[in-house]
């Protein structure tokens, strides 16, 4: 009896060393097994035999392999390598744009400092054709220089798209394996009561995979299976249940795509990227959404700075051949998207920037505009600010303005079927983004050097000899310094200056539909009142062709072509066809009619003053920051070197006149070595133009200033990355080591316990032996 | 602790990536010279740095603009010298012309010498650079500035001033106007000319006596509405002054000046203006005192010519002092340009030098912020190197250790 019960415990110390020397092997062989956690028999004693003697012990039984498996370590894991991801991928893509920018010497900044410089070279020698085309061929390689950028980054979005979908597909083959893994760990656990480790480690390394794509949180239900959420709350796996995300393209912007789930009753709902904090897919959403949309803007916002201002120089100026200059480069617009899911499609809102000081306004963020049923809400994605736009009454072409403008931004409304409202339902929304494609789209607009206004339109008179004037007293400067206007606004600005700030007239085409317009009218566009022209008169329903050159605010024009009634034009040193116009109305060069001012000394006062100036204007005169407006034909005291404006037109007169004498500002014919324009194009280099604090503020920053300010911020936001993406990783590395240590496999553990178990197995084989020699020795008796 | 034996591994070769990295970086600044191999090493120093260049560029462009200016005003500055040397040759000869010795053909000669120095003056005045532009066109570099006319030589451009931006907050005129050089010229004393009356026809003085009128100074404020005076010779003993309505002036004593005894070289003070009229007057001369009005040096020179050719010796004198009073105005007025032509020469000079003490200063400023330390970058790289091969020598020598060894 007792040596066959040797014999039972020794085999069953055989059995559990050769268990213990196979988990052994195991743990070896699978020491490098991504997710794999060491094995470890559990054994125990048999239940003893109870003799007189007290219990005998029956040897040792394998109770069951058990992994060494921290729930909350692997959690831990999850997480900081989620985080990980998601760091590594934005600094990854981060790197992207930081690398395009590293080489300060290859970047915009000499670019736009060759075009400035080829601006200084021209004013230099206004008449020379090299100089000249050498301003056209830096202003090119400039251009070309924003639109590679601007491509790079196209390409970069789009490159961000397909990683996207690519995570998006592998999150959901990693849930259709996590959930098939589900189902069978659910059957094997319940079928036989002991736990599938490894089957346990396959799916806990599926959702380690899954989670360092997307975010998860981790459920472990009672029948052994997990349920994985992700985002708010959206379940991606239920028990054997599989819920698929899908890439679709945004409805606010074509260009986006989004991210979207779609649950069990098939409605489709968009994942935000500030609910996806984690993994590659939050790193990509991450990257998109900011630095690379900032990024975008802000470079868009330097190309569209230059276009603008350069242009609105460039359109004062003169040119070779005595025209005004028109644009010298093709002006970026803002971009707006409907949404594809507005009741009424089409992009009915139009955005635009008016003038030069509203560049300065412009933020590099992108908008949403919502419509209420009443008003529009324009909310800045940038800080969430909120404005309520009011929209006006249609003008004739069925154009709405919102008001007021933000950040420079002036938006309008196409009018809708119900006359006098805007062409929009409750909740139809417009993404807006201002700057987002303007360095991919500027481009230069002159081809031919002598169209490079270099010159002023206009100049003081100088009187053959001699000078008749007998005092001293001479025109110092003259310039234009903006659309021509009969009026003032009313608004104040921020200085608690007037705005002077001219606006153009509009010409208006009329008559039967369907045949060439008959007649015109010339409109302020800021008091809506017809302009008076000296000979011609009250400028309404003229008969179209006029036949003599009609004189808009002191510049004249001659007016001919075949417009449609309907048509409109504004009117400035420059012309432009409103949009919508089915005809072309054909006009010469505006040019400026000579203005004649004439001093008059009061012997009893020894005030003097000046009259002349053109009837319908009134004048602005500026002493030292301070502006006072005189009515139309009003005479203007003089004060010596301030500066008297009208229609646009800036005049200083310093020295002591004589009564009577003459000052004349005639058209600046055949200058061809007046370079004022060049100057004051060239001096947009140096001058704050961009990033006003706030509308109607001074800027603050050169248009150098805006493109250093982006590089830095891009560098700043690597360098961030860079910091916590690494402390992230050591981070991650440091609690996978915790966790590895807990349940990783060490070899020289694995070497003892392989010679611990053999030791046991040799012991077990020697009490088998001695069991057995014990039986010998009882068989041996009955010999 | 336990370690797992994939967790040596794995930490050591994140370490020996960690440590490549670091020194691959430092091996690029080394290769570059660039400190900042991208924005993100020092995001302000590289937005700084492209501040800079941009006011580097700038700068640079302001010193090519200086050379354009400098050589513009240069040339200007050098044909009115030519300018002043004429207009002093021209002096001397009408000097000379006074000489009361002289014949009508020794006259006639020095007028045909003037003539040549006329044509001469209006070829300086119409100057043009390398290019074809004139100097003194104003903005219509090509337009030929003075011609000769039916009505005398005229100025057929303009005033405007061919600007140059030679610093960040300097525009400088790199041209003069013709007409304010050559013919926008004050005559008189600048308020007021005193003169006697020319037979518009024949350009001649039309006094028969020898008396003649000073200039004339300011003293206060003039009522130009009161002028022309009119200094009427009822005979030589007497004379009156009437103001532009007819009316006689009452002098700073309070005299009514209606036939005054005149005594010759008494100095005649009336609000404002002060001159005095010495020699014999004939009855019925007279002068005048008008303001200041604008007499062209081309002018001056036309009407001494025409003298020279045609007046008596008595007309002469008068016309000989009204040119030379002519010839000094325009020289005051051709070295008052040149004056401001030196004095911006002067600034172009002392903007360069500051200029390049600003350049260097800038490339110092862009060296500190983006150049390479070679010699903490050289050391860096050692230290990298070595501790790179110590971590290699050490992870060699950990994962050789095994119990596997012994068994």
């Amino acid at each position: 009896m007792a040596s066959s019960s040797l014999l039972t415990i020794g085999v069953s110390a055989l059995n559990a060393a050769q268990m213990g020397l196979q988990t052994a092997g195991h743990n070896i062989a699978n020491a490098n097994t991504p997710g794999f956690n060491r094995q470890e028999v559990l054994v125990g004693t048999r239940p003893a035999l109870y003799t007189g003697a007290g219990y005998m012990g029956q040897g040792v039984e394998v109770n069951t392999v058990r992994r060494v498996y921290s729930q909350f370590l692997n959690g831990q894991v999850l997480s900081e390598q989620g985080q990980a991801a998601m760091l590594n991928t934005y600094y990854a893509q981060i790197q992207e744009i930081n690398n395009v920018i590293a080489d300060p010497n290859a970047g915009i900044s000499p670019a736009i400092q060759d075009f400035f410089g080829a601006i200084n070279n021209v004013a230099g020698a206004p008449e020379s054709q090299p100089a000249r085309q050498a301003m056209l061929n830096s202003a090119n390689a400039m251009t070309a220089r924003f639109q590679s950028l601007g491509q790079r980054f196209t390409d970069i979005y789009s490159s961000v798209n397909l990683q996207i979908s690519n995570s998006v597909s592998l999150v959901n083959s990693y849930s259709q394996q996590i959930a098939a893994l589900n189902k069978n760990i659910v059957a094997q656990q319940s079928a036989n009561s002991q736990t599938p480790n490894d089957l346990l480690d396959q799916r806990d390394q599926l959702v380690a995979q899954l989670n360092t794509e997307i975010k998860t949180s981790v459920v472990k239900q009672n029948d052994g299976s997990y349920n994985i959420f992700v985002g708010n709350g959206q379940s991606l796996v239920v028990g054997t249940n599989v819920f698929s995300l899908d890439i679709v393209q945004s409805p606010t912007d074509p260009s986006k795509q989004d991210v979207v789930y779609t649950d069990m009753s098939g409605a489709q709902t968009t994942i935000q990227q500030s609910s996806l904090q984690g993994g590659n897919l939050g790193g990509f959403l991450t990257f998109r959404e900011t630095t690379l949309t900032t990024s975008q803007n802000a470079l868009g916002r330097v190309a569209m700075g230059i276009a603008g201002l350069v242009n609105e120089q460039h359109q004062l100026g003169q040119d070779l051949n005595g025209s005004m200059g028109g644009s010298f480069f093709t002006q970026p617009t803002p971009t707006v998207y409907a949404n594809t899911k507005n009741s009424i499609p089409g992009t009915i809102i139009k955005a635009s920037i008016n003038n030069p000081a509203d560049y300065a306004s412009l933020t590099g963020s992108d908008y949403t505009l919502k419509y209420n049923g009443a008003n529009f809400t324009l909310t800045r994605l940038f800080d969430n600010t909120v404005t309520t736009l009011i929209p006006g009454a249609p003008d004739a072409n069925g154009v709405i303005q919102l008001s007021p403008a933000v950040d420079g931004l002036s938006l309008t409304a196409t009018e809708g079927a119900i006359p006098g409202t805007v062409g929009a339902v409750i909740g139809d929304n417009f993404t807006i983004r201002p700057t987002v494609d303007a360095s991919s789209t500027i481009s230069v607009n002159i081809t031919d050097p002598a169209k490079i206004a270099v010159g002023m339109p206009i100049r003081a008179k100088t009187a053959p000899n001699p000078d008749p004037n007998l005092g001293s007293g001479k025109i110092s400067s003259v310039s234009v310094q903006g659309f021509t206007s009969s009026s003032v606004n009313g608004t104040l600005l921020a200085s608690g200056q007037p705005d002077t700030t001219p606006s153009p007239a509009i010409i208006r085409f009329s008559g039967a539909p369907g045949t060439p317009a008959s007649s015109f009218d010339v409109i302020d566009s800021t008091t809506q009142l017809p302009v008076v022209d000296p000979v011609l008169g009250v400028l309404q329903g003229l008969a179209f062709p006029p036949g003599v050159d009609i004189n808009i605010n002191g510049w004249t024009t001659s007016l001919s072509g075949t417009p449609n009634p309907g048509d409109a034009y504004t009117f400035g040193p420059n012309i432009n066809a409103v949009a919508g116009n089915t005809g072309i109305a054909n006009f010469t060069s505006p040019v400026m009619a000579p203005v004649t001012l004439t001093y008059t000394l009061d012997p009893a006062t020894n005030i003097g003053t000046f009259s002349g100036f053109p009837a319908n204007l009134p004048v602005t005169l500026t002493d030292k920051g301070i502006s006072t407006t005189f009515a139309a034909g009003a005479p203007v005291t003089y004060i010596p070197g301030a500066t008297l404006s009208f229609g646009g037109v800036n005049v200083s007169i310093a020295g002591t006149p004589a009564n009577n004498d003459t000052f004349t500002i005639e058209p600046n014919v055949n200058a061809t070595s007046d370079s004022r324009n060049a100057l004051l194009m060239a001096n947009l280099q140096t001058k704050n133009t961009l990033g006003a604090p706030a509308n109607g503020r001074a800027a603050t920053m050169t248009f150098q200033g805006a493109y250093a300010q982006w590089v830095s911020d891009v560098g700043n936001k690597t360098r961030e990355l860079q910091v916590t993406s690494t402390a992230q990783t050591a981070m991650a590395a440091q609690t996978v080591a915790t966790q590895q240590s807990f349940s990783g496999v060490n070899l020289d553990e694995e070497a003892a316990n392989l010679m611990r178990y053999q030791r046991a197995y040799q012991a077990a084989g020697k009490a088998l032996q001695i069991g057995n020699s014990l039986f010998d020795t009882i068989l041996s008796l009955g010999r | 602790m336990r370690v797992s034996t994939s967790t040596i591994f794995d930490t050591n070769v994140s370490m020996l990536n960690q440590q490549q990295t670091a020194l691959l970086h430092t091996n690029q600044q080394v290769a570059s010279g660039r400190r900042m191999l991208t924005p993100a090493d020092d995001p302000a120093a590289s937005a700084n740095a492209l501040q800079i260049m941009q006011a580097d560029a700038t700068n640079t462009q302001y010193a090519t603009n200086r050379n354009t200016a400098k050589s513009s005003i240069g040339l200007a500055e050098a044909v009115l010298q030519n300018v002043t040397n004429l207009l002093s040759d021209v002096k001397t000869s009408a000097v000379q012309a006074g000489n009361g010795a002289l014949s009508n053909n020794d006259k006639q000669t020095i007028a045909t010498e003037l003539q040549g120095r006329l044509d001469q003056l209006i070829a300086l005045a119409n100057t043009s650079d390398g290019t074809g532009n004139y100097l003194f066109s104003g903005y219509q570099g090509k337009t030929i500035p003075f011609v000769n006319t039916s009505t005398g030589i005229q100025y057929m451009a303009d005033d405007g001033q061919r600007m140059i931006q030679v610093s960040s907050s300097r525009q400088m005129a790199g041209s003069e106007s013709g007409a304010d050089i050559f013919t926008r010229i004050k005559n008189g004393n600048g308020k007021f000319v005193t003169e006697a009356p020319i037979d518009p026809a024949t350009l001649l003085p039309t006094n028969v006596g020898n008396a003649s009128i000073t200039q004339g100074a300011v003293t206060g404020a003039v009522n130009i509405a009161n002028l022309p005076l009119t200094i009427s010779f009822a005979d030589p003993a007497t004379y009156s002054i009437t103001d532009v309505n007819g009316n006689a002036v009452i002098d700073s004593n309070g005299i009514d000046l209606s036939n005054v005894n005149y005594i010759s070289g008494q100095a005649i003070t009336l609000p404002g203006m002060v001159f005095s009229i010495s020699g014999t007057p004939a009855a019925g001369d007279s002068f005048s005192v008008k303001p200041s009005s604008n007499e062209g040096i081309f002018k001056t020179m036309t009407d001494l010519i025409q003298a020279l050719n045609t007046a008596t010796p008595a007309q002469l004198t008068t016309s000989l002092g009204k040119a030379m009073s002519g010839l000094d105005r325009g020289l005051d007025s051709v070295l008052t340009a040149r004056a401001s032509l030196g004095a911006r020469l002067n600034e172009l000079d002392t903007l360069q030098t500051t200029g390049e003490d600003l350049g260097l200063q800038f490339k110092q400023t862009l060296s500190t912020l983006q150049d390479l330390d070679y010699n903490k970058a050289i050391s860096d790289l050692n230290r990298q190197t070595t501790s790179l091969q110590a971590a290699q020598k050490s992870f060699k020598q950990i994962s050789d250790l095994s119990l596997f060894n012994y068994m």
